[in-house]
């Protein structure tokens, strides 16, 4: 049987939420059982924060899952969530309304917006692989992992010139796009050693990982 | 003025301390009050000031999400050369002298950051074409009763305006409402130098416009960020809230309209001589301002709010379009008269840094000719709702900024180093928009715009 093709669209100027979901969405496609469970859905769910006016709908349509801003009209399940905290090791619970009348949508949902991910070492791999190649970026960056104190340097091995210390689930987060890196660092769940530049150009880099830059 | 003149100048005056003007890329007025032999020993680099002045948004939020190539690897001082030129008693303060100063690194070098700066070099390079400019602004603002702290309780929301609330203009009834203010303003802007030609009342709520003479391009905007400041200062001491944001509620919005004429050999240029017909250098002016429109807008429009204003039969334009004068088009050329021939840029928004408004007209014109851009033709009709397919300018703060990152007119004659600066601080204010606060559905202005913006702008 051929496979319809799975294709993610994102509205014109779209909002950051938007294009948050829509890097989340195209993460979990690269998992080939999320990729054909998104296939094969129809329905509308809105992701809508309880903190801010932040909203967004992902619109599933047998093959094409559109992302647009704001919660629409014709949304099948809602999920409320503090937008601030869903990627905490112990995120606050969302309220999900329209569930029971969409049960496998809603499960669908929570399915693909928690998209895979790989051990921390290779999604580091891939965040840092453009920063190093920024100028005025860190020539070499350790990175370590403060749950096991395993490490690893990107880069020039003999000029480290940014270092970040997290635990596992803060690093993945971090590599992932999940949260961003500055503000992470502010909030003191990560802690680094190098200079502001570096700093910025990493949040830079982080910010835009976030919303779907590979 | 040098040093050993401005040191008898300030002696002279019995001036105790210097004001010194520097102007943010968001057109905030940062300095400090500095003793005058201060002022004199840091001749003729000027004043050490944080660099952060020009790292942070208007939020007061660090800029922490790049790091641009000529700011130094971590927190230090850059300088405020001042403009010794500027040097002016202050109106209201007789022991303090105001001086307006440009934003240098440590050795002199003015910064890609530094709206003044970038205006000079675009001035040098129309200089270099044999072509000297005149620029005249619009200044819109509006005033209301309360004073600046009960606006602060109120939210903005319903201040009752220093006028009738009727949607009319030119109406001496309302100017009167007003004229205690802006006998003050007047008298201050008079003793600062800043000439003005007239004021009137306009339609928006407490609005008012102010028109000032003509002059070259960095002396003109000047005059509209001494204007701009005397007018908040004014407004605070008399109690009063005034602002400049480009659409501060759903009535009319605050324009910064900017009019320019070009003269070489000191011939009007923009004069049409035998019946009607512009000169090519008119012409290519023109079309260089129409290729460069869209992105020019990321600088005529620069805010979350200066979108909103930019709506339909709302006195501002909405699509990239030239005519002889008429008011709904983007430019509105007069060139019928030798001694008044110019182009009127209607796009920007009383939020607009001014330096940076007429870096970007100046800039499009000198493409213009530099490229041989043909001007399209001119709108007959009104520019005011028209169909899908009309060249609509960008109606967002990311499309504008996408239009400035993707062209390379604006970026040789500007700069690299400035234009991405510029697109990076766009876009950071869309985030700080969507993540802090405001609301990407709403139609109307959100409480996150008017606390970032109604005082400040």
């Amino acid at each position: 049987m051929k496979l319809q093709r799975l294709t993610i669209e994102i509205e014109a100027d779209p909002t950051p939420i938007a294009m948050i979901l829509a890097a989340t969405l195209r993460r979990s496609a690269r998992d080939p059982k999320r990729a054909t469970r998104m296939r094969k859905a129809r329905g509308n769910v809105a992701l809508k924060s309880t903190v801010d006016q932040q909203a967004a709908t992902i619109r599933f349509n047998k093959g094409i899952v559109r992302v647009v801003s704001g919660v629409s009209k014709d949304v099948h399940v809602t999920i409320a969530a503090d937008v601030n905290k869903m990627s905490d090791e112990s995120p606050p619970k969302p309220q999900v309304h329209g569930a029971a009348a969409h049960v496998r949508l809603a499960l669908l949902a929570a399915k693909v917006l928690d998209a895979p991910h790989g051990t921390w070492q290779e999604e580091a791999r891939v965040f840092l692989a453009p920063v190093l190649e920024m100028p005025g970026a860190p020539r070499g960056v350790r990175v370590v992992c403060t749950d096991d104190e395993s490490e690893c340097v990107f880069g020039d091995l003999s000029a480290v010139d940014y270092q970040i210390f997290g635990s596992q689930h803060c690093l993945i987060n971090i590599f992932c796009g999940n949260t961003v890196f500055g503000q992470d660092l502010l909030d003191g769940r990560v802690t680094a050693v190098g200079t502001l530049s570096h700093l910025a150009t990493m949040t830079g880099r982080s910010i835009a990982v976030m919303l779907g830059a590979s | 003025m040098n040093a050993n003149s401005t040191n008898e100048w300030l002696t002279d005056n019995r001036i105790r301390w210097v004001k010194t003007e520097g102007v943010s890329i968001d057109g905030l007025v940062i300095g400090k009050y500095i003793g005058t032999k201060k002022f004199l020993d840091a001749l003729p680099d000027g004043n050490a000031i944080a660099d952060l002045v020009v790292g942070y948004d208007i939020g007061g939020t660090p800029y922490l999400a790049w790091w641009d190539e000529w700011r130094r690897d971590a927190l230090g001082d850059i300088h405020q050369q001042p403009d010794l030129d500027t040097l002016v008693i202050s109106s209201d303060r007789p022991s303090t002298a105001n001086v307006l100063c440009d934003f240098t690194d440590l050795d002199g070098k003015p910064l890609p950051a530094c709206a003044r700066s970038t205006l000079k070099s675009v001035v040098q390079q129309l200089g270099d074409l044999g072509l000297v400019a005149q620029a005249a602004f619009e200044v819109e603002g509006m005033l209301f009763q309360p004073s600046p702290r009960s606006s602060r309780a109120a939210k903005y929301r319903g201040l009752a305006p220093m006028s009738h609330p009727v949607h009319l203009g030119y109406l001496h009834y309302n100017s009167r409402h007003m004229m205690a203010f802006m006998d003050i303003l007047l008298e201050r802007l008079d003793g600062l130098g800043i000439p003005v030609e007239g004021w009137h009342d306009e339609a928006g709520p407490g609005q008012f416009e102010i028109n000032l003479d003509p002059a070259d391009p960095v002396t003109a905007c000047d005059y509209v960020v001494r204007l701009k400041q005397a007018a908040k200062e004014t407004a605070l001491d008399l109690g009063h809230t005034i602002t400049f944001m480009a659409k501060p509620s759903e009535e009319y919005g605050n324009g910064l309209h900017v009019h320019h004429s070009l003269r070489r050999d000191g011939r009007p240029v923009f004069y049409a001589t035998d019946g009607g017909e512009l000169s090519e250098t008119t012409r290519h002016w023109i079309g260089g301002m129409m290729a460069t429109m869209p992105a020019a807008t990321s600088l005529f429009a620069p805010n979350i709010n200066s979108f909103r204003r930019m709506v339909e039969f709302a006195a501002a334009p909405t699509v990239a379009s030239w005519a002889q004068d008429n008011k709904s088009t983007a430019l509105r050329v007069l060139s019928r008269s030798p001694n008044s021939a110019r182009i009127e840029n209607r796009i920007s928004g009383g939020d607009a840094n001014p330096y940076l408004v007429l870096a970007g007209v100046l800039a499009g014109g000198i493409a213009g000719l530099q490229h041989h851009i043909e001007a399209p033709e001119a709108l007959t009709v009104s520019g005011w709702g028209l169909p899908p397919g009309w060249p609509h300018l960008p109606n967002s703060i990311t499309q504008a900024a996408d239009a400035m990152s993707s062209d390379t007119l604006l970026h040789a004659v500007l700069g690299t180093s400035f234009c991405d600066y510029w697109v990076n601080t766009r876009r950071w204010e869309w985030l700080m928009y969507h993540t802090t606060g405001g609301d990407a559905t709403a139609s109307a202005v959100t409480q996150w715009e008017l606390d970032r913006y109604f005082e400040l702008v």
